[in-house]
This record gives structure tokens, C-alpha cells and sequence, in this order.
């Protein structure tokens, strides 16, 4: 068993001296914590499928470089992070009325309090080393009421080998709204190891909508975790692109904490080859009268391992709450392997909650349907294969993004000849 | 055009059509009537390619050529076109991109060029608003959620983008109200030309105040057991199917 805080790349690690010391204390703490933590094995909880897939941890530095990338949706703000951190001087360059961007070096110790107290739902072996590793952080603040329209899109880069944390923490006050859309520009080489931590706070009335997505790879590996706190009637609506890579991980938890808040989260997962994907979504109804919807859809070919872990845990408050949950795989090769776990515990009585998880084929009826038309057997095929996910990427509510994403699919689901 | 020779085919194991003969003339409009469970949509079915049903027994030539030893799509793409009984829905795939695909092999098929971008287009938004539905149908999954009315008037509008030589409707005019019967029949008789066959499965002679047919054929037992003019849908109508001795045929299906 190798501990957590016995790599190179942790043990090397310097705090920024410029971050406010409550979040310098935050990540004393975490790195004490790591003490009691070993890389995952086979044997860790949450980790069955995926920590061989981890790679040799041992080898990771600290030492990525900036690269920029280009505009893929129009009007939007993009900000780039990278290891080197956060570059203040360009956030202060963006002008967005009720909008605040800050890195957390130019945050007072009363700022930090809402990342501290938020810091308690911190878990898992991804998260901790996120927090203890951490440079730099991105707060995004939304003022009361403020509408922005643009979409914010932050650019996480890494153009080598070595561990970057990036983390993001994102604040809606009471019925503001905004978009906002991770991008991971990783290089696909081996010893690439990107882990990130992103929490939103939304407050009442307020809607977050989230949108990720990640490149297709081969050498490096992912980890995040994204975590969104609804206030009352607040909502959180997030779409998710997953493909495939040597290791990919996200762990989505959201937490219901008041009243009449709405969650509804979309993702598409697609590997080929070699790649992996482990999505694990909580979803936590706390309060009661709170609904949520989750839809996650999944193609694994050739010889890739998707895992989808989907647990709803309705605490014994959480009365009155609708709770819909469905996962749907299809898989296209023999050797390609999908494990699907949907969790409900329910400890309220009052509750409408259903789950539903399927893995199968296409279904011959519409290949049968299709060919009438004219379409050969293998057309007919890779329109329903694509259909099978374009169903959720209709529900993007970006339509230039929807479009890439649309058409990033449609080239990775076109067969070989 | 069409020429069906005692034909006989079963489904899980069960003996459906039984020596069916048919022959259908280019121009022709045939209409097949007949008891529930006879074997109507079984024999759409065989046509159109569906591998659930064992042929094992008879032939059936389109064209001159054999067609049971044609491929699903190789019919489509010679003009045969089937418009279920029951549609399948196919959520994520929309009319537009399959049928875009479906001419495009078609007009290969027959060594012509690709349909270009604008044109598929205008006949798309034409054809759909040809039946009576709205242009945004194009764009929803195919059958996703469409009314049953909507969706046999959603097969018709395929029907008229890929012009077939031989329509095979199976109940298309079943489940829908007057006004949607007169699209779907006018789909249809827009369709009707002397080279371009016509067989329509139905329950109704109203239909057939709509599209008269040349030929009017009872199948009951898996054979077709009467065939006449139009006049016999309307004897049909009135009497019912116990005078041609059905009873007799279930008996000897026992
Ligand atoms: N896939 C199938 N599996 C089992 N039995 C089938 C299948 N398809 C058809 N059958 C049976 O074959 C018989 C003929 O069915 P068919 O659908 O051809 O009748 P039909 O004449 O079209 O009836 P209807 O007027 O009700 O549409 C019925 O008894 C039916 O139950
Ligand atoms: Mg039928």
C-alpha cells in the first residue's frame, strides 16, 4: 500500500504563500489527511473498476506550462488555467456587469469563508489531493439578480506530464443565473495526470447550468469532481461529454440542502479502444419537495471500460421529492465492458423515485425499420448508434455547442471500413 | 410487376400464409381485405424483407427478378416501400438525416448523383406539409412520441420523398379521422401512375370511396380466398366475411 502523501509530487509541493491563510490552514489539512490515505487499489471503496487504471502515481511532478487555445463558442468569456495558476491582471481585464472573477491569491480570509465551510463535503482520494495541492483557485460570483447571458468558459490546460489541480469555486446569489463550460485541453501524453475540483454554490432561486467536456485520449488520465449545493428552488442543470481516456473519473455530487430546488443532469459517455470512463453521480435530496432528473447514456467499443456508478440518497427530511434516474449502455464489441450500479436509499417515506439501467444492443426492429428505407445494415446502424446519444446532446441548450458536440460524435461513431 | 406464387411462409413456427397467389400490373391499385390474424401484415412483411418470417414455400418476382433473395435495403432501393401498420419510433434519429441518406442510396442505386442540400430541403418541407404536419416533425426523432393519426400520415410523407414503384400500406387509413384519411388518400393518388403499383391493406371501404382500387382480394387462412372489382369492398361491407365460408377454412385449420 503506497500513502497518498508519501509521492514526490505531494511531498515536494509548496503552498502559495500569496493564498489567504484560512485556505492555507484548508490545505495544511488536507495534506495531513492524506497521511491516512493510500492510492486506491482494487480493494477501495468506489474505486473497483478503475484504480488499475491509475497508473504509476509515483512518477507525477508539478510542472505544466500555459498553452492558449481557441474560441469555440461565440460570445463567450474564456479564461484559461493552468498549473502556473491563475493570471489575476487578465480576469480584471473582463467586464461583465454583476459579474465577479477572482483569483483566491486576492481574496480576504472573510471571502474564503463559504470555500472553507464547503470544504467539509470534501472526499475521496481525487478531491483530497485537489485540496492539498491546489496553486491557485478561480472564484466565479454572480450578483444578486444578474443574468449573464454569456456563457463563461474555462479552459483547463495542461500541455505535459505532471499533476495539475485545478480548482473552481462558483457562487450564484439569490436568482442570479449563468452558464458555465469546463474545457480539459490535455496533452495526450503518458504521465499527464489532470484532477480537478469544481463547487457551486446556488443560491435561492438561482440557476447554474454546467457543461464539461473532456478530449478523447489514449495517455492521460482525468479525475474531477464537480459538487453543486442548491439553495431553496434553486437549479442546477448540467451536460456532460465523456470520452473516453487511460483513465477518466468524475465524480458529480449534488446536494439539495432547501426547498423546491431541481437538479437535472445529462451526460454522454463514449470509449473506444483501450479508453476508460468511471462516472459516479450522488445525488442527495435533503430537504423535501426537491426534484431530480438524470439521464446518462454510454457506448463502449473495442476493448474500453465504462463504469457508471449512480446513487440517490434521500435523507429521512427530504419528504415529497421526485427522484427519476436512467442510465442506458449499448455496447459495440464483445470485448468492450460496461458495469452500471444505480443506488437508491430512500430513508423518507413519502417519496416518487424510480431507476432504471439497461445494457443491451441496438435494437433490430429500427435496424429492420431503416432498411426499408434503403439504408444498408451498417448505415442504418451507425444512425441509431449516433441517435442513441444525440438524444441527451439535443438537450445542450448551446446550440454552436451541441452542434461540435454533435459532430465530435458523429466522427467517432462512424465505423471503420 | 409484381407476381406472388403460392406463396407460404410461418412465424415461430406457425403456419401463417398458406399458398398465396397474387398478381399485381404496373398502374395497378390492388386492395386486400380480410379477417384480424388472417395474414395481411405477414405478407407486407415477407415483401418487404422482414427476417422474423421463415418463407418456405412459393416465389415471388418484382420486376423479373427474385425478389425473396433480395436484401431489406436492396427492395427499398429497387422501389418497393412498406408504410407499417405500426410504425417503430426511433428517438434521436430524425426523418431528415435517415431519408436524406435513404434517397441519396436510391438515386446511386440507380446511377444518379447525390441529391443536393437545398433541394432535399424544399421537397422535404413541401412532402410534410403535403400531409399535413408541421415542419418541425422533420426535425424530432422519427415517430418519437407522434400521435398514431401522425404517424401514418409520417409514413406517406416517406412514401412520396422516396417515390416507390411498388407502395405496400398496411392499414395506413386505420386510427385516423376524416381529414388525416383524405391526405394520406390524396398522398396516394398523387402517388398513382401508370408506372407505379399500388397494394393497400385495410379494414374500411371508406377508404376506397377515396382511392378506388382496380382490384379488391379477401385473404383469410393465409390465402387469398375471393377477388373482385371494387363493388365486392362494398358486398363486403355490408356482409361481412362469413359468406365466403370462413368458417369452413377455420375448420380445416383445426
Ligand atoms: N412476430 C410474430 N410472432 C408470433 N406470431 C405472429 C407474429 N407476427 C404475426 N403473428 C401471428 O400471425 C398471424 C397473422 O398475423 P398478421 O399480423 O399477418 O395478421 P393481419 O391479417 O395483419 O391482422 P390485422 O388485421 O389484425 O392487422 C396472427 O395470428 C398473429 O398473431
Ligand atoms: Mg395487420
Amino acid at each position: 500500500m503506497t500513502q497518498l502523501s508519501s509521492l514526490a509530487v505531494v511531498e515536494a509541493h509548496q503552498l502559495n504563500s500569496a493564498l489567504p491563510s484560512q485556505i492555507q490552514t484548508l490545505q495544511k489539512n488536507a495534506q495531513e489527511k492524506l497521511s491516512t490515505l493510500v492510492v486506491p487499489t482494487r480493494k477501495t471503496e468506489h474505486w473497483k473498476y478503475s484504480a488499475k487504471r491509475l497508473g504509476d502515481l509515483s512518477l507525477l511532478s508539478n510542472n505544466s506550462e500555459t498553452v492558449s487555445t481557441t474560441a469555440f463558442v461565440e460570445n463567450a468569456i474564456y479564461i484559461d488555467i493552468s498549473a502556473a495558476g491563475i493570471d489575476a491582471a487578465a480576469l480584471s481585464e473582463i467586464e461583465e456587469s454583476g459579474l465577479t472573477l477572482q483569483a483566491f491569491t486576492q481574496l480576504s480570509d472573510e471571502d474564503c469563508s463559504a470555500i472553507i465551510e464547503l470544504a467539509e463535503y470534501e472526499r475521496g482520494e481525487l478531491e483530497q489531493i485537489n485540496t492539498a495541492l491546489f496553486n491557485d483557485g478561480l472564484v466565479i460570483r454572480i450578483a444578486k439578480n444578474a443574468v449573464i447571458e454569456c456563457p463563461i468558459i474555462l479552459n483547463f490546460v495542461q500541455d505535459e506530464a505532471g499533476l495539475t489541480t485545478p480548482r473552481v469555486y462558483i457562487e450564484l446569489e439569490q436568482s442570479a443565473q449563468a452558464t458555465v463550460i469546463e474545457n480539459y485541453a490535455i496533452a495526450d501524453v503518458d504521465g499527464a495526470f489532470c484532477s480537478s475540483q469544481t463547487t457551486a454554490l446556488i443560491g435561492d432561486n438561482a440557476k447554474l447550468t454546467y457543461l464539461r467536456q473532456n478530449p478523447l485520449g489514449s495517455a492521460f488520465r482525468i479525475g474531477g469532481t464537480t459538487r453543486a449545493i442548491l439553495k431553496r428552488d434553486a437549479n442546477f442543470e448540467s451536460h456532460i461529454l465523456c470520452l473516453g481516456s487511460a483513465m477518466a473519473r468524475h465524480d458529480l455530487h449534488v446536494l439539495m440542502t432547501e426547498k423546491g430546488s431541481h437538479c437535472e443532469l445529462n451526460g454522454v459517455v463514449v470509449t473506444k479502444e483501450k479508453q476508460h470512463y468511471d462516472n459516479h453521480t450522488e445525488i442527495e435530496h435533503i430537504a423535501s419537495n426537491c426534484t431530480s432528473e438524470e439521464n446518462y447514456r454510454c457506448i463502449a467499443d473495442d476493448n474500453s471500460h465504462i463504469v457508471f456508478n449512480g446513487r440517490i440518497y434521500i435523507h429521512k427530511d427530504a419528504q415529497k421529492t421526485l427522484g427519476e434516474m436512467n442510465n442506458r449502455n449499448l455496447l459495440l464489441s464483445n470485448s468492450a465492458e460496461i458495469d452500471t450500479k444505480p443506488e437508491l436509499e430512500i430513508y423518507a417515506d413519502d417519496v416518487k423515485c424510480a431507476h432504471g439501467a439497461t445494457i443491451g444492443q441496438l435494437d433490430e426492429k429500427e435496424v429492420y425499420y431503416l432498411k426499408t428505407r434503403g439504408l444498408s445494415d451498417e448505415q442504418a446502424r451507425q444512425m441509431l448508434t449516433l441517435g442513441f446519444v444525440l438524444e441527451l446532446v439535443r438537450a445542450v441548450p448551446i446550440a454552436s455547442l451541441a452542434e461540435q458536440w454533435e459532430q465530435t460524435l458523429s466522427e467517432l461513431l462512424s465505423f471503420k471500413d | 410487376m409484381l407476381d406472388i406464387k403460392d406463396l407460404q411462409a410461418s412465424v415461430e413456427e406457425k403456419q401463417i400464409l398458406k399458398g398465396l397467389n397474387l398478381e399485381v400490373k404496373l398502374g395497378e391499385v390492388h386492395a386486400i381485405m380480410g379477417p384480424n390474424g388472417s395474414g395481411k401484415s405477414t405478407l407486407s412483411q415477407v415483401l418487404a424483407g422482414n427476417q422474423a418470417y421463415e418463407v418456405n414455400g412459393g416465389t415471388v418476382t418484382f420486376n423479373g427478378q427474385d425478389l425473396l433473395d433480395m436484401s431489406i435495403e436492396d427492395r427499398a432501393r429497387e422501389g418497393v416501400f412498406l408504410a407499417f401498420q405500426y410504425p417503430v419510433e426511433i428517438p434521436g434519429v430524425s426523418n431528415l438525416q435517415f431519408l436524406r441518406t435513404a434517397i441519396n442510396n436510391i438515386r446511386q442505386h440507380r446511377g444518379e448523383g447525390e441529391i443536393n442540400a437545398a433541394e432535399f430541403m424544399k421537397q422535404a418541407k413541401a412532402k410534410i406539409q403535403q400531409v399535413n404536419l408541421d415542419p418541425s416533425f422533420l426535425k424530432r426523432g422519427v415517430n418519437e412520441g407522434f400521435s398514431g393519426g401522425e404517424k401514418k400520415r409520417n409514413e406517406i410523407m416517406q412514401m412520396l420523398m422516396l417515390e416507390p414503384s411498388l407502395a405496400i400500406l398496411d392499414e395506413t387509413d386505420s386510427g385516423l379521422d376524416i381529414d388525416a384519411l383524405r391526405v394520406v388518400a390524396d398522398g396516394v393518388n398523387a402517388l398513382r401512375s401508370p408506372d407505379r403499383a399500388v397494394v393497400m391493406v385495410t379494414h374500411y371501404q371508406r377508404l376506397l370511396d377515396y382511392i378506388v382500387p382496380d382490384y379488391v382480394h379477401v385473404l383469410a387462412g393465409g390465402k387469398i380466398i375471393k377477388s373482385g372489382g371494387k363493388e365486392l369492398a362494398l358486398e363486403l361491407e355490408e356482409k361481412g366475411y362469413g359468406w365466403l365460408g370462413l368458417e369452413d377454412n377455420a375448420e380445416s385449420e383445426a
